[in-house]
């Protein structure tokens, strides 16, 4: 697993030849070995862009991001970080099984069947292993972007609102399982998303952004115990911590 | 307006029935006889195919004409294909290359002809006006498929330690193969057309030296069996790749 240390980090896009874009403010934040951290924020703060340089997509102009003390290229050549996507990002003419082998050709390791397997079945896409990804729904296809993110036991996943394009039942369906798969083997996440509850259910802390230029807000304990089920849902805590994430999250 | 069916057996009916009414219609030509001797009787055309002397001299038109075309055809599928993967890989090199391609493309092949005349030999001559357009067609189809893979999936790639190299054969090779076999259909009627012209710098055989000849010594039915069959050699071979087109479309489109 891996502890992430962002560090004053900072990012602005040139516009043109005089003005900037400040995407990204004097981030600070360390990430523990094994948490799973929610980033939620409006749309524009920049949360999409720090998973973005976490996972070394993009430089950073200003600051540090050290992944157990290297940068976030080293882990990533190593083949030890995990993503999925909004947009499923499955390559459309391989299989299911196809598409999860796709992580083992990248890093030139011998193809795992039986860990595939063990993968489709964990977020229960058993008997669609030939499908094609168009041959799938919406909640299928991101389940096995899911699987695939987590073919290489990586030391770090990184989830960019994962389950934002799913209708209100399947997301709540698959961050029940969700929750399930990271107790299985607790590996470092962030998670970007829009849902106030869906970062309370799955994280341990939830860090709130504000935007232009994106800055952190506040970062909150999730006080509760793990497995939560629907009755964590219905608490009041719950509701009380959903009431005061959102009116933080208003301008 | 009601909808064309598009049924099997609707299309078999299209795919019989098209060719039938144009037949009918060139047969009424002839006939009338609007437009003079220049219109034979279909009833000659089919004669001429089936007299030994000149199938025999067709057959060996058309396997001279194919081949070079054929030649030609793969020449410019390599060259235009090799171009393309240059520009993708060594963005620098881009800019040059493309304008490269549209300037050799922009020279009428009739004015490059007699230049490879005096370059290489008469015999070569249909086979490299066939490979121009290709390469062109080829250069176009692929580097423009190369960049039709979603930023998406190159992230995806990325993040899973992918390199440049692995990201061109496991995604963008495969996202470019449509474009390609849409370039390679083109192709298919550039080749032929440049192998014809490329025979009039003095092939020793050929459709183009048949057609050419034929309409000097005003055998029309004769001429027109040639031009028949290069248009049935071309129509063949676009058939062949929107076939392979068609095959992969359902998997990678």
């Amino acid at each position: 697993m891996a502890a992430i240390e962002i560090k004053q980090v900072g990012k602005s896009y040139a516009l043109n030849r005089r003005q900037s874009l400040v995407a990204l403010d004097g981030i600070d934040l360390c990430v523990r070995d094994g948490e799973f951290i929610a980033l939620i924020g409006p749309s524009g703060c920049g949360k999409s862009t720090l998973l973005h340089l976490v996972a070394a997509l993009e430089p950073v102009t200003s600051g540090s991001i050290l992944i157990d003390g290297e940068p976030p290229v080293a882990l990533r050549e190593r083949h030890k970080l995990g993503i999925a996507f909004q947009e499923h990002a499955l390559l459309p003419w391989l299989s299911v099984e196809g598409n999860l082998a796709l992580p083992y050709r990248i890093a030139g390791l011998a193809i795992d069947n039986v860990r595939i397997k063990n993968l489709i079945a964990l977020v229960g896409l058993e008997g669609f292993e030939s499908a094609r990804p168009r041959q799938l729904s919406g909640g299928m296809r991101q389940r096995a972007a899911i699987a695939r993110s987590l073919c290489l036991e990586p030391s770090l996943l990184l989830l960019d609102e994962p389950f934002g394009a799913l209708d209100a039942v399947t997301r709540r369906r698959l961050n029940v399982e969700m929750q399930r798969i990271w107790m299985e083997r607790r590996v470092t996440t962030l998670l970007v998303t829009h849902s106030v509850d869906e970062a309370l259910f799955l994280a341990d802390r939830v860090v709130v952004m504000t935007g232009r230029p994106g800055r952190i807000a506040e970062i909150i304990d999730v006080p509760f115990a793990r497995p939560r089920g629907a009755e964590v849902l219905r608490s009041e805590a719950f509701h009380r911590m959903m009431d005061y994430l959102t009116g933080l999250l208003e301008p | 307006m009601r909808e064309a069916p598009n049924t099997p057996a609707s299309r078999l009916a299209y795919a019989i029935g098209a060719p039938l009414c144009l037949l009918a219609a060139f047969e009424l030509l002839a006939r009338s006889g609007v437009a003079g001797l220049t219109v034979p009787t279909v009833e000659s055309i089919v004669r001429i195919y089936l007299k030994p002397r000149f199938a025999a001299l067709l057959w060996r038109s058309a396997v001279a004409t194919g081949g070079s075309a054929a030649v030609g055809m793969f020449a410019g599928v390599f060259i235009g294909t090799a171009t393309a993967f240059t520009a993708h890989l060594l963005p620098p090199l881009r800019p040059g290359l493309d304008r490269l391609a549209v300037t050799v493309s922009a020279i009428p092949a009739l004015a490059l002809g007699p230049i490879f005349v005096l370059l290489v030999s008469r015999e070569t001559v249909p086979e490299l006006l066939a490979a121009i357009p290709v390469a062109f067609l080829i250069y176009v189809a692929v580097s423009s498929g190369l960049r039709t893979a979603p930023i998406s999936l190159g992230q995806m790639m990325t993040t899973f330690g992918a390199g440049r190299l692995q990201r061109l054969f496991y995604l963008e090779v495969p996202s470019a193969l449509p474009s390609f076999l849409g370039g390679l259909k083109v192709s298919c009627t550039a080749a032929m057309i440049g192998a014809i012209v490329g025979e009039w710098f003095g092939a020793p055989t050929g459709l183009g030296i048949v057609i050419l000849n034929t309409m000097q010594n005003f055998e029309i039915p004769l001429m027109w069996a040639a031009v028949l069959l290069t248009a049935a050699i071309s129509l063949g071979g676009y058939g062949l790749a929107h076939l392979a087109e068609r095959a992969v479309a359902r998997r990678f489109a």
